[in-house]
């Protein structure tokens, strides 16, 4: 393995994704991270699929299991899902013709009214550094453009996100406009967010339930 | 009850000698990076009416974000209405909150979800109706330690009915200040002011901000209403270190005083002398486990805490927040971690505390019971403070715990003394510098979380050095079994005077 590789999955363990990150153990502020050194990679034409096979695999793999040990917590779990993430991003031009098995496209949203945008964000960046392709569609999101954008991509998931107990309602709104238009049965739906529950997500006839974003994706990951 | 009113007061409360967390210097240094996230962050606004009234005072907005002079939040904090009366039904409740002194009042809060009901020695949970906010606020009527009422839960009665429904269910049940917290439609609001014929009978608290630095569009609506009728309202800004705040202590409550100012500015802009009180409550994010918030645990029981100092520095009222357990049930660990905040909250002088009593999981749900084990206790910690005006607050925290644990049956042992003895170490101990140069550090990664448009992935990353110090508090549980039979059957009593 080069030391280039070697150099990107300790960057990635380490939730660097480019030179202005701290990381945790020193300040390793200045020193390239992930996106750099994955450019650099490219340039000296080490193949896409090796970055992806020997670092960036791997290297998830290692956080999840320090993440498992307790040794990890969430923030340096996002860390490395971002690097991930961002990583991927810069090789997918290069990474046509290698077979990468996305495990389904994701679409997520924070409902109307509801501006807060925390566990939609965590959701997404930990999904896409497992492997979803995720279309994140903002804040404050009317029913109606959450089920035009589904009607345009035509996602496996369609995760919906309410901190308020005044704006969690909107999901049952969304679910019955999916009913309405006749493509409720083609998604998978899965809701989370502080007011929300198991028997809430029964009531408004979600699919899933996600008490966090490590539940929701490994929820997500069964059906994947 | 003790202390109903200090002597020589027609007006209830605790007079106390506060307990100061920062100096005024690191109060400045506070105030001087929040007007520097406002002149070079903004806020942002897209209500149309604030921003006229932003740009008429020469703020200026740029992609979404009004950037706000100094010289415009300096005026408005001088010419904030420094001290308020809130009226009750009965004027023997009547409240005086000074913002320059340190008298100290204990009310509900929240809008929680759900219930705890008490049956057969065990607790059951149930989405909340209508009976329930009638049964709390009558509680709350008959216990002494409460001086306030905020609307706990909403009647479960039509979007169109619950206003008046609320307002109604008030002036039939209690004689006390009446705090509405929140209206669900703001058109309600003249019938309201008609029906409680004297609007000094009311206030209401605006969760204008959304952190990090913004403002709701309907909120702001509903507040600039408030302000218009000259309604006192508690601007209430939440943040959550490590998602939607940094995790840091100094950034934090740099960025919480930052929004509160932002509102204050607004509310003089509508109306100068606009009776506010602040409500600034930055607490922290469980970043071990699932990001949920933080409200009772040593590192949040400190930085609300620090809160205080900072409306003193600006003698504006304080609408404190203590209480609120993180804990699904009525348990030790409850009654614990509300002790401690209610007594380093006491101490601080935040003069209206809100959300004192009855809450758990969060804001999520309360119990009829924990109302009275709550009042029982901020009693008791009310004797406590009384008992020696040159109080020492250590001792007042150990004290207080191992009295409000064995109210309720629970004795403490060796190692739940060490834990409280650690809690209070944690609280006490500032982990960070107050300093100009950690004071810019943290706006300009406040200024990077914005312009990044995924704010709470910067913060979450950029937590994790924070963490690795020790930021977070971790220890033990408190354990036990309470006794609340007695409770029961006081709080029985209680709802079948009123005869149903």
């Amino acid at each position: 393995m080069s030391d280039l590789i070697e150099e990107i999955k300790k960057n990635l363990i380490a939730g660097r994704v480019d030179s202005e990150d701290e990381g945790f153990d020193e300040d390793m502020t200045g020193q390239p991270g992930v996106t750099e050194l994955v450019k650099q990679a490219l340039e000296e034409k080490i193949p896409a699929s090796d970055i992806l096979a020997q670092a960036l695999t791997p290297g998830m793999e290692k956080v999840g299991r320090l993440f498992e040990d307790g040794e990890y917590l969430i923030p340096d779990m996002l860390a490395s899902a971002e690097c991930v993430a961002e990583a991927t991003e810069i090789m997918e031009p290069h990474l046509a013709g290698v077979d990468i098995q996305s495990r389904g496209k994701f679409i997520v949203a924070t409902v109307e009214g509801d501006l807060h945008d925390i566990g939609k964000n965590i959701v997404a960046t930990i999904l896409q550094g497992s492997g979803f392709e995720v279309q994140d569609i903002g804040t404050s999101v009317k029913a109606s453009q959450i089920v035009q954008a589904v009607k345009e991509s035509k996602p496996r998931f369609l995760g919906l996100s309410a901190l308020l107990t005044s704006t969690m309602t909107h999901m049952g709104e969304v679910i019955d406009l999916l009913k309405n238009e006749g493509i409720r049965d083609q998604i998978i739906i899965c809701i989370g967010g502080a007011p929300v529950s198991e028997e809430f997500a029964k009531k408004i006839g979600a699919d899933i339930y996600g008490e966090d974003a490590f539940d929701a994706m490994n929820k997500l990951e069964k059906l994947a | 009850m003790q202390n109903r009113k200090p002597k020589n007061s027609p007006f209830r409360g605790l007079d106390i000698q506060r307990h100061s967390f920062l100096s005024d210097k690191d109060c400045r240094l506070i105030h001087e990076g929040s007007c520097q996230l406002l002149e070079e962050v903004g806020i942002g606004v897209t209500h149309a009416g604030a921003v006229k009234l932003f740009e008429k005072e020469g703020a200026t907005k740029q992609n979404g974000r009004m950037f706000i002079p100094r010289k415009i939040v300096e005026r408005s904090i001088q010419q904030t209405e420094k001290n308020i009366v809130l009226k009750a039904l009965d004027s023997t409740n009547n409240l005086e909150i000074e913002g320059k002194n340190s008298r100290v009042h204990y009310g509900t809060g929240g809008q929680a979800l759900y219930v705890l009901d008490y049956k057969d020695g065990a607790f059951e949970k149930k989405a909340a109706v209508t009976q329930d906010l009638i049964d709390i606020v009558r509680i709350c009527e008959n216990l002494e330690n409460v001086d306030f009422i905020t609307r706990p839960v909403e009647p479960n009665v039509q979007d169109e009915d619950m206003d008046l429904t609320k307002t109604r269910i008030f002036l039939e049940n209690t004689s006390k200040h009446i705090n509405l917290a929140n209206l669900i439609q703001i058109e309600k609001l003249p019938e309201i002011i008609s029906m409680v014929q004297n609007k000094e009978l009311i206030s209401f608290i605006a969760c204008v901000l959304v952190s990090p630095l913004s403002m709701a569009e309907s909120t702001t609506e509903k507040f600039i209403r408030f302000i218009q009728e000259d309604i006192p309202v508690a601007i209430s800004s939440c943040p959550q270190a490590g998602t939607t705040a940094p995790l840091s202590e100094v950034g934090e409550l740099m960025q919480v005083n930052a929004e509160v100012l932002s509102a204050l500015t607004l509310a003089n802009l509508v109306r100068p002398g606009a009776k506010i009180l602040y409500r600034g409550i930055p607490i922290t994010s469980n970043l071990h486990t699932n990001v949920s918030p933080r409200w009772c645990q040593p590192d949040s029981i400190r930085r609300i805490a620090i809160v205080s100092d900072m409306t003193h520095f600006y003698g504006i009222p304080c609408c404190g927040t203590a209480g609120v357990s993180d804990e699904k049930e009525p348990n030790p660990q409850a009654i614990a971690e509300k002790t401690l905040s209610w007594i380093f909250e006491t101490a601080s002088g935040a003069q209206f505390i809100n959300s004192a009593l009855g809450m758990l999981e969060q804001v999520l749900t309360v119990c009829p019971e924990q109302y009275i084990i709550d009042a029982m206790v901020i009693g008791r910690i009310k004797q406590l403070f009384l008992k020696s005006p040159d109080y020492n607050l250590r001792d007042i925290a150990r004290t207080g715990v191992e009295e409000a644990l064995s109210m309720f049956g629970v004795q403490m042992d060796s190692a739940m003394k060490e834990e409280v003895s650690s809690r209070i170490n944690f609280i006490f101990s500032g982990q960070e510098e107050y300093s100009a140069d950690h004071v810019q550090a943290q706006a300009d990664l406040i200024k990077k979380a914005i312009i990044s448009g995924k704010s709470s992935n910067v913060f979450l990353k950029t937590s994790r050095s924070g963490l690795r110090r020790g930021w977070l508090y971790s220890g033990k549980r408190f354990e036990g079994r309470l006794e609340l039979e007695d409770l029961h059957l006081f709080k029985t009593e209680i709802l079948d005077s009123y005869g149903n």
